[in-house]
């Protein structure tokens, strides 16, 4: 669990008893943020303005628009539809997320070819349309995966040291998080190589509430061996929109409910 | 007359005060020789362009634009009947990848894992010599600690990746050897995909089964040498069936640096012995011929100590310094000893004796000093930077050897050889040699009766053989190749053999094509009512974004008259959904516009057979279609083709397949990898479903900007996101094609350079694109191009000099002229033979012909410098020339021989420019010795009454 793109939101109050009780785990922690960044309201929709830029300064956008309705045990489904570049318009992935670390079914609508592809289960740490996400930023790594060790903290923040179970599956040693202690967002990762040297950041560098749930609203990865870095902008967020299931299915690849298109 | 006055005056000095000269010389060298700790060697040939010029800087910026590296590519070929595709040597190349990748230091040693890694030179000589010349195998890594390697730049099965469709028809992204395959049906199954692939297929993948390619990209190329020790290393207890071979431009050229200061620490010793031995051979004296031996390692010495201490590095050229200049700097001193040795006799007086032979001698040796000087001086005006560093030491240190002959020389003799050792010994030598000088004297003397008596005849066949090497000089192929520097035998020369018979070819050339600036696209509305004639309205503002605007607003206003159908769909339970249930809803909306109301009610009768989910699904259906047209995409699809950069364009996409296709049927191309063959891949990928047909169906360039753009941004998120933009750039407005070359022959690239313009002047290309060229093949090609124009106008800068200084010398424009004949004689005939014989005309071979120019010249100096004093004193030729044919003849025949036989030690040399180099020395000097002798004598006979009536003439004004 990382900030990357923080679609949702728990309620604070959870946490706030949670607090009270008893101290914290890493694991819980973890989930908490998790739940921050990744399940806010029963769902939602944002824009998001992508610039990558490479290492000689080159600028490349993208745009698309997110529609994330949350289901039970963790399980969320997700579209994504392509703006921008103009050539990728109407460009669409469909994710069915099983949670629990089960692998996500996705789908992918290329319209250029009229064709509906699955994309069959595999690393979720290639990159993003060519940005510096990667998948799992995206769609939010697994808690399962790593196991999660709270370390002495800062005022404002929980640090959580993320160790990987499967090393042979990631491309880092282990990831540290900064969790914020009033709002759980994550708001910070850094990912460590073998020897220790940062090789990847993601931070989240704008937080704004929106419907009464703090969202990122900016957010930034930097991968610091290509010295690449991606900024991604959130705009028109929306919780709680009264998303339908039956919308989260291959027909609405192809075309776009007019959820999508407003 | 003058002249005389001054050699003797610098001679006089080595007579009068030989102990402050002899010291003076001791702590001359010592102080030159102080500068050589502060040696640093340079084995890059790209050196051989300055640093600014144009290819250099271009071959920079397409490396840093495309993210490309050199590489060091290791080849493993297993001959087995599965070839390299059996479990066991997939085993071993992903351990072997596996232990590039974790390459690190520990302790400031490189350590890998699994491997006791031992790179320190084993042995005495092996250290002593790394310790001389500054090897040091375990430098693996750059300056901030990191790898030479640049890991995930690595191209090797476990690593490079792939897209591919599996049966179940789900798009799999992973690496091409994600788990090393356990069955031989596995490991035939991965060799079909890899092969399949045109990113592998020839580069990665031998379509033989017989080998695999790894490519090392290294931070920088000079890494090369030690990366292939450590391959080599971590390789050597492989089994007999998996060979392991290295090569590349890189790993051939960084090897020939570190052979060449070996080369350099045996060949110059060596040189020097054979000069020593051969002197000892004429002199019979070692006492005597230690003095030419000083000059010869002084000057060497100091020539050096001068380089290294002007900061410059020692480069390819530069290491032959030592070789050139020890038989060169010998020269004066064995005429002054050979002079010296046949007066003794007649004066039995040292300082007497050294007078009368500097009287004789001065002139001559300034001269040919001067000549040879000004023939390596020459190589300044050549524009290649370690050529011309090459040139003027040279001649600074044929400038100090002539110096130390004329002053160093007396000053030994007469320190230390004693009158007494001189008569004592000259008798018995007298002796000794009179057979050897009997068979040499004999030998001239025929020589001479033939050349002077059949004059017409030798004038005949000089002519004759002029014409045939004129005929072979047209015949000469300019060309060079770095492997070829190696002897056949050598383990590069195999490699390349090998792995160019399996691949594409090892040999890397970029040729990168960029679209010109842009011209202003016309406005999005001309761009609209171009595609939609039928548009009449639109926004307000001519944009893209306003057009996006207005399509949207258009969009929605359709759209805004279904919303309360949409509606009722989603608000209706869609489990217990029916058609009378759906006609209620609809029919009691208030909201529905009536036109819209009966439409829907009449879509509800058309699928009245239906319930539930599947109405549901069919209304939303029947909805889209009635929906139909969206302005927005229609907008956004003209922007897309109107503002696609060139390398999305199918007309251009197109082009570059088309230009492959061309240069793989060309005979030096071996394979060409592009981003075109990238897409293709892709769409194969995307699109096939399982038919016969679909690879002829799907296996194609875009057809459209959208494919091309929908293409890429699946090419920008493999696991190696990275390789696509080594392909094109990421604003698609520039594309490198990496092209494979079976030989590193210039002229092989030169071939590909004229197909690529050729094809381009038949197929011009759909847009304006830039062509350009990178890669160390090529630049090899560029610095050729410059060194053989560069070497002609030495070699013209050099004649007028020496032409000058010999009607100088001569104080006659004839003689002058004359003395020029030989060399322009043996010239010939040697760059005649070079082209009978099929030689290429490469670096060594070019710097030698302007410095043959300057050292040939010598015997001729000699030879009509003797005849004219003798002529004088003696009235004819015709009297004169037996003569001649005695004693300067015999002088002239020791210096050839010894030059020759000083050059001979460079045959044994295990590089062939070295070889080259020796053998061709070796035949100048016979030439030029035989030219000198046979066509000056023969001339002199045609021409005495001319010749010597103006020259009488002179003397008598």
């Amino acid at each position: 669990m990382k900030i990357h793109i923080p679609f949702y939101m728990i309620l604070l109050t959870t946490c706030s008893i949670m607090l009270a009780d008893e101290p914290l785990t890493g694991d819980a922690v973890a989930e908490m943020a998790e739940q921050a960044a990744y399940y806010a309201g029963k769902d939602g929709k944002s824009d998001v303005h992508m610039v990558i830029t490479d290492a000689n300064g080159q600028e490349r956008i993208r745009e698309f628009r997110v529609l994330r309705l949350n289901g039970e045990d963790n399980k969320q489904m997700f579209f994504v539809y392509f703006n921008e570049p103009a050539d990728v318009r109407e460009m669409a992935y469909l994710v069915h997320k099983q949670g629990g670390g089960a692998e996500d079914d996705r789908w992918l609508w290329l319209p250029a070819i009229s064709k509906v592809n699955r994309i069959a289960p595999g690393d979720k740490r290639t990159s993003f349309v060519g940005s510096d996400f990667v998948y799992e930023d995206i769609s939010g790594r697994s808690l399962n995966e790593d196991q999660h060790e709270l370390l002495p903290g800062e005022a404002e923040y929980y640090v959580i040291r993320n160790t990987p179970k499967d090393l042979s599956k990631v491309d880092f040693a282990s990831y540290d998080v900064w969790v914020r202690k009033d709002n759980f967002l994550p708001v910070k990762a850094e990912y460590v190589d073998e020897e220790g040297k940062v090789v990847r950041r993601v931070t989240a560098d704008k937080i704004e509430v929106i419907d009464g749930i703090p969202t990122v609203t900016q957010s930034t990865v930097e991968d610091l061996r290509r010295e690449s870095k991606t900024v991604n902008t959130f705009r028109n967020v929306a919780y709680n929109i009264g998303l339908n299931e039956r919308l989260f299915s291959e027909r609405y690849l192809k075309r776009p409910p007019r959820e999508a298109t407003r | 007359m003058k002249n005389r006055v001054h050699g003797y005056n610098l001679s006089q000095i080595g007579l009068k005060f030989p102990l402050w000269v002899m010291l003076g010389v001791l702590f001359m060298t010592i102080g030159f020789a102080t500068r050589f700790p502060a040696v640093t060697f340079d084995n890059n040939p790209e050196n051989m362009l300055a640093d600014d010029e144009p290819v250099r800087l271009r071959h920079e910026e397409v490396k840093e634009q495309f993210a490309l590296y050199d590489f060091v590519v290791v080849g493993v070929v297993n001959e087995g009947p599965e070839g390299v595709w059996n479990p066991e040597t997939l085993q071993r190349v992903d351990h072997l990848t596996q232990q590039l990748l974790s390459l690190r230091q520990e302790n400031g040693k490189p350590v890998v894992d699994d491997f006791d890694l031992q790179l320190a030179p084993q042995g005495k000589r092996a250290q002593l010599l790394a310790a001389a010349f500054k090897q040091n195998p375990e430098r693996l890594f750059q300056a901030d600690g990191s790898s030479a390697i640049i890991k995930e730049e690595l191209i090797a099965p476990s690593v490079v990746d792939t897209l591919h469709q599996l049966e179940s028809g789900m798009l799999d992204i992973r690496f091409l050897m994600q788990n090393v395959p356990q069955t031989q049906a596995e490991a035939d199954a991965l060799f079909a995909e890899a092969i399949g692939n045109p990113l592998y297929r020839n580069t990665m993948v031998s379509e033989d089964r017989k080998a695999l390619g790894i490519y090392i990209p290294l931070s920088e190329k000079t890494y090369s040498y030690n990366v292939s020790t450590l391959v080599e290393a971590l390789t050597a207890e492989w089994p007999e069936e998996d060979q392991v071979y290295i090569t590349g431009l890189p790993v051939a050229e960084d090897t020939f640096g570190v052979e060449m200061l070996v080369q350099m620490a045996t060949s110059a010793p060596l040189a020097g012995v054979m000069i020593f031995l051969l002197l000892l051979f004429f002199f019979k004296r070692p006492t005597l011929i230690v003095a030419p031996m000083v000059v010869a390692i002084v000057s060497v010495i100091c020539t050096m100590g001068l380089l290294i201490g002007l900061g410059y590095d020692v480069h390819i050229m530069s290491s032959m310094i030592a070789i050139f200049l020890m038989p060169i700097a010998v020269a004066d001193s064995v005429h002054i000893l050979s002079e010296f040795y046949d007066t003794w006799p007649q004066i039995r007086e040292k300082r007497a004796t050294i007078e009368k032979v500097m009287n004789h001698l001065f002139m001559p040796m300034l001269f040919t000093s001067l000549t040879t000087m000004a023939g390596f001086a020459s190589l300044a005006l050549t524009p290649i930077p370690p050529v011309k560093v090459f040139g003027m030491h040279v001649a600074f240190g044929v400038g100090l050897a002539w110096i130390l002959s004329v002053v160093m020389i007396p000053a030994y003799i007469m320190l230390f050889v004693s009158e007494k050792s001189l008569n004592s010994k000259s008798q018995p030598k007298q002796n000794a040699s009179g057979k050897h000088h009997d068979v040499l004297g004999s030998f001239l003397k025929r020589l001479g009766s033939i050349s002077v008596n059949h004059y017409k005849s030798v004038l005949g066949v000089m002519v004759i053989l002029l014409g045939f090497a004129f005929w072979g000089i047209s015949k000469i192929q300019v060309n060079d190749n770095p492997v070829l520097w190696f002897t056949p035998s050598h383990r590069i020369r195999e490699s390349d053999r090998v792995l160019n018979g399996h691949f594409g070819g090892t040999y890397t050339a970029y040729l990168t094509l960029a679209a010109s600036a842009k011209d202003a696209h016309p406005s999005p509305a001309t761009e609209m009512t171009l595609v939609y004639p039928e548009l009449t309205t639109g926004p307000q503002e001519n944009t893209w974004s306003a057009w996006r605007e207005w399509a949207r607003a258009e969009d929605d206003q359709s759209q805004q008259q279904w919303d309360p159908l949409l509606d009722i769909l989603d608000r209706l339970d869609i489990d217990t959904l029916t058609g009378s249930t759906l006609t209620d809803a609809i029919t009691r909306s208030g909201a529905l516009p009536e036109k819209i109301k009966a439409q829907a009610l009449a879509m509800v009768s058309a699928s009245e057979d239906l319930r539930g989910e599947d109405l549901w699904g069919e209304m939303q259906d029947q909805i889209d279609q009635a929906l139909g047209f969206r302005w927005e995409n229609a907008v956004t699809q003209v922007q897309a083709e109107a503002e696609a950069p060139a390398f999305k364009r199918p007309d251009v996409l197109a082009w570059v397949e088309k230009l492959q296709d061309s240069l793989s049927s060309g005979p030096s191309v071996g394979k060409s990898t592009s981003v075109v063959d990238a897409l293709k891949k892709t769409s194969y990928e995307l699109q096939r479903d399982g038919n016969d047909e679909d690879f002829d169906l799907y296996y194609q360039s875009p057809a459209s900007v959208q494919a091309a753009g929908q293409f890429y941004i699946q090419l920008s998120q493999m696991k190696k996101k990275d390789s696509l933009y080594h392909l094109v750039t990421p604003d698609y407005e520039q594309a490198n094609l990496w092209l494979q070359l079976r030989s590193g022959d210039n002229q092989k690239m030169q071939d590909a350079v004229n197909e690529v313009e050729s094809f381009v002047a038949e197929n011009p290309p759909p847009i304006d694109l830039k062509i350009d060229w990178a890669g160390l093949t090529y630049i090899n090609v560029v610095w050729q191009e410059k060194m053989v124009g560069g070497m002609l106008e030495a070699l013209a800068g050099s004649f007028v000099v020496v032409v000058v200084m010999m009607i100088v010398l001569f104080r006659s424009v004839i003689f002058g002229v004359l003395s020029m004949l030989p060399l322009l004689l043996t010239i010939s005939l040697t760059y005649g033979l070079i082209g009978w014989v099929g030689k290429d005309y490469d670096m060594p071979v070019a710097v030698l012909s302007s410095l043959t120019l300057g050292m040939s010249i010598d015997f001729a100096i000699h030879f009509l410098q003797r005849a004219r004093e003798l002529v004088r004193q003696q009235g004819s030729w015709q009297e004169v020339w037996p003569h001649m044919f005695a004693e300067p003849a015999k002088a002239i025949s020791r210096n050839a021989i010894v030059i020759a036989v000083g050059f001979t030690p460079l045959l044994l040399a295990p590089l062939m420019p070295y070889k080259t180099v020796g053998f061709l020395l070796a035949t100048i000097m016979f030439v030029s010795w035989l030219a000198t002798l046979v066509l000056l004598a023969s001339l002199l006979s045609a021409f005495q009454g001319f010749l010597f009536k103006s020259n009488s003439k002179e003397t008598s004004s």
